[in-house]
């Protein structure tokens, strides 16, 4: 563990402090800062967005599959998990034909005269991204909520149910209270891996201003062999997930101690 | 049981199996006891790897029997050069009387590394085809003098690719270019400098372009940080020219925007407009054109390190694959590059509507006048990143 994971780490930190010549300095951050800030703030907020609302619709979506039992429900367990198995380059690939101005999107409500296909919507930026983000995490949530849902038994939401409570009383005093905890485990495995992933953004909005830290990170990289301001990049990116990260180790050691004493 | 039953029975099966590979291999190497492993290093994308072990190690293997090429492949970019040099270099300091690679495929900026390290062959005016190397490419790479030292294999070059249904006269040069964009908004679609190297390409032309000095930039130097200094209007004009253009996804991008008509116009690399078309993924009526002042492009070099152990099989290896019967069949009609050398010599190999194709929007002589070398490793990384300081 230590050589394979806490090593690199480390090293990345250090060498962000490293410059060009071996000394040891904050010009990469000063570079980060004056070039990269930009992009840093607009990784945060596709983030912060995209994972909000595959938060709301994986809720959605896995309450319909607690309450309905029907054959539809039945074919939609069985699709959802389709894309959780899809690698994010074919994502990638199929947003970008799909998004595109005249792309399947535009195109198809160009068809239904819903827009005018030489004003088509660009959907190479924040809001494309966003929804290849939602449309890829979605189902990945829906496991892990609905999972939770399911260890809930029935007879709290059947004793709820005859002392009078409607069905949103239901999940918002008991359903989702319950299942806080595989929800918010949800929410930092999604927003850690939007915050980390690069095809997806490479593939659509590359060549833009501003763009996501991992395609300013590969470009560093590939261009200037610049390790310094890329590792000061990825510092960044530690930034932006160190939040949640504490949240998952906090709510986890919480769960060991609770656990705990019921085994003593 | 049963899996017990069943893995012991894949165990012995790839035992055979290794077995009888082992003894396959040795019995071939038994038949042809005299053959010549030229080993084969190249740089650039996997299309590369592919010409080494698909294309010119069974061509060259039916001429020479005894020649079998290995294809060693480091990698796409001045990245995959570099590898190379680091090898020969070590192998220079190790004082070996003989090096391990015979023949490597190799970008300019590696030409200027090797040269200054000594560790290259004065090999090319040895061979029979070297009268039809008239490229300036193959006199000098990036400032410095290699003639002798390098055969270019191709030419890669960009140019802007524009959709004749729309764009019934493109502008001629960057200057019309700007007007046409206001006039035209959204309908020139470009990949930025992150997206790919088309993208990359167009601005570095755009600096060439602004400044008028490609000259120093690319070939003679030396590298001055007033000169960069004095680039901050080309970019900002730059920025401004950028808010009239759509943004594509990436070199295969601008080619996808083309063809799905969302832009009339945008930078592309030869090569892979004539691919995409022959593939069918592009409109055959799409046309190109290189504006005036230029805009970059590059070859690729055949290069015989100093001490190769195998000189004489590695002369023969680059004598095949710079003649014209070669240049015409696998480096225009397969893949699509501009040949390595002059162009002139293929007519006859190549038929006419091919040629008239490749040489009809971008003529040999918009090549020889407009075709821009990649400006020197310092102001090119300058170039990359002043793109990101002015352009907010």
């Amino acid at each position: 563990m230590l050589l394979m994971y806490a090593y690199p780490f480390v090293s990345s930190f250090t060498r962000s402090f490293v410059g060009s010549e071996g000394n040891l300095t904050l010009q990469n951050y000063a570079k980060t800062w004056d070039l990269y800030l930009k992009d840093v703030a607009f990784t945060f907020s596709v983030t912060v967005f995209s994972t909000s609302v595959t938060a709301a619709l994986a809720v959605l979506l896995a309450m319909y599959l607690r309450f309905r039992q029907s054959v539809i429900s039945r074919m939609l367990v069985g699709l959802y998990k389709l894309p959780i198995f899809i690698p994010f380059v074919v994502v990638a690939q199929m947003m970008n034909t799909f998004l595109a101005p005249h792309g399947l999107l535009n195109l198809a409500l160009a068809q239904i005269g819903l827009i005018n296909i030489d004003k088509p919507l660009e959907l190479f930026n924040f809001w494309g991204l966003s929804f290849g983000f939602v449309w890829k995490m979605v189902p990945f949530s829906v496991l892990i909520i609905h999972g939770g849902f399911q260890m809930i038994d029935n007879s709290y939401i059947e004793a709820a149910r005859s002392a009078g409570a409607s069905r949103a009383k239901v999940i918002t005093r008991i359903l989702i209270p319950m299942s806080k905890s595989s929800i918010m485990v949800a929410l930092v495995l999604v927003y850690s891996q939007i915050v980390g992933t690069f095809t997806l953004p490479y593939m659509l909005i590359g060549g833009k201003i501003p763009t996501t830290i991992t395609v300013d990170i590969a470009h560093r990289v590939n261009y200037f062999r610049d390790f310094g301001v890329a590792n000061t990049l990825g510092v960044f990116s530690y930034l932006l997930v160190l939040a949640t990260a504490i949240y998952y180790l906090r709510s986890s050691v919480k769960r060991v101690a609770e656990a705990e004493p019921s085994r003593r | 049981m049963q899996t017990r039953k069943f893995v012991l029975l894949v165990l012995a099966l790839s035992l055979v199996g290794a077995l009888v590979f082992a003894g396959g291999q040795r019995g071939a190497a038994a038949e042809k006891p005299a053959q010549v492993k030229v080993v084969y290093m190249t740089a650039g994308d996997v299309n590369m790897l592919a010409l080494g072990q698909n294309v010119i190690g069974p061509q060259l293997a039916a001429k020479y029997p005894e020649i079998a090429v290995m294809t060693v492949h480091t990698g796409p970019g001045n990245a995959g050069s570099q590898l190379i040099y680091e090898k020969l270099e070590a192998e220079s300091q190790s004082n070996k009387e003989s090096w391990d690679v015979d023949v490597a495929m190799v970008h300019q900026i590696f030409m200027k590394w090797a040269m200054e390290k000594d560790l290259l062959m004065p090999y090319a005016k040895d061979l029979t085809n070297w009268k039809y190397v008239t490229s300036p490419f193959a006199k000098n790479s990036l400032g410095v003098n290699i003639e002798g030292y390098a055969v270019p294999m191709f030419h890669s070059q960009t140019a802007l690719a524009y959709n004749p249904d729309y764009v019934k006269d493109p502008p001629k040069s960057y200057e019309e270019l700007v007007a046409w964009v206001k006039k035209n908004p959204g309908k020139f679609g470009y990949n930025g400098i992150k997206g790919g190297m088309s993208g990359v390409s167009f601005t570095v032309g755009w600096v060439y372009w602004k400044t008028g000095k490609w000259e120093k930039y690319s070939v003679t130097g030396p590298f001055e940080q007033s000169e960069v200094d004095s680039w901050e209007q080309a970019f900002k004009d730059l920025g401004e020219f950028n808010k009239y253009v759509t943004f594509t996804a990436g070199n295969v991008g601008t080619l996808d925007s083309l063809n799905r008509g969302e832009i009339w116009m945008g930078p592309v690399w030869v090569d892979m407009f004539f691919t995409f078309m022959n593939e069918g993924k592009l409109d055959p009526k799409t046309r190109m054109i290189l504006p005036e002042p230029g805009m970059p492009g590059q070859p690729m070099y055949f290069v015989i390190p100093k001490k190769a152990a195998h000189p004489e099989e590695a002369k023969k290896f680059v004598d095949f694959v710079s003649s014209p019967e070669f240049q015409a069949k696998e480096i225009v009609m397969r893949f699509n590059w501009y040949p390595g050398i002059d162009g002139a010599n293929l007519k006859g190999a190549i038929p006419a509507d091919i040629y008239d194709k490749i040489y009809g929007d971008v003529t040999p002589d918009d090549l020889a006048r407009k075709g821009r070398a990649f400006p020197l490793a310092d102001y090119f990384s300058a170039m990359l990143e002043s793109y990101e300081k002015w352009i907010k």
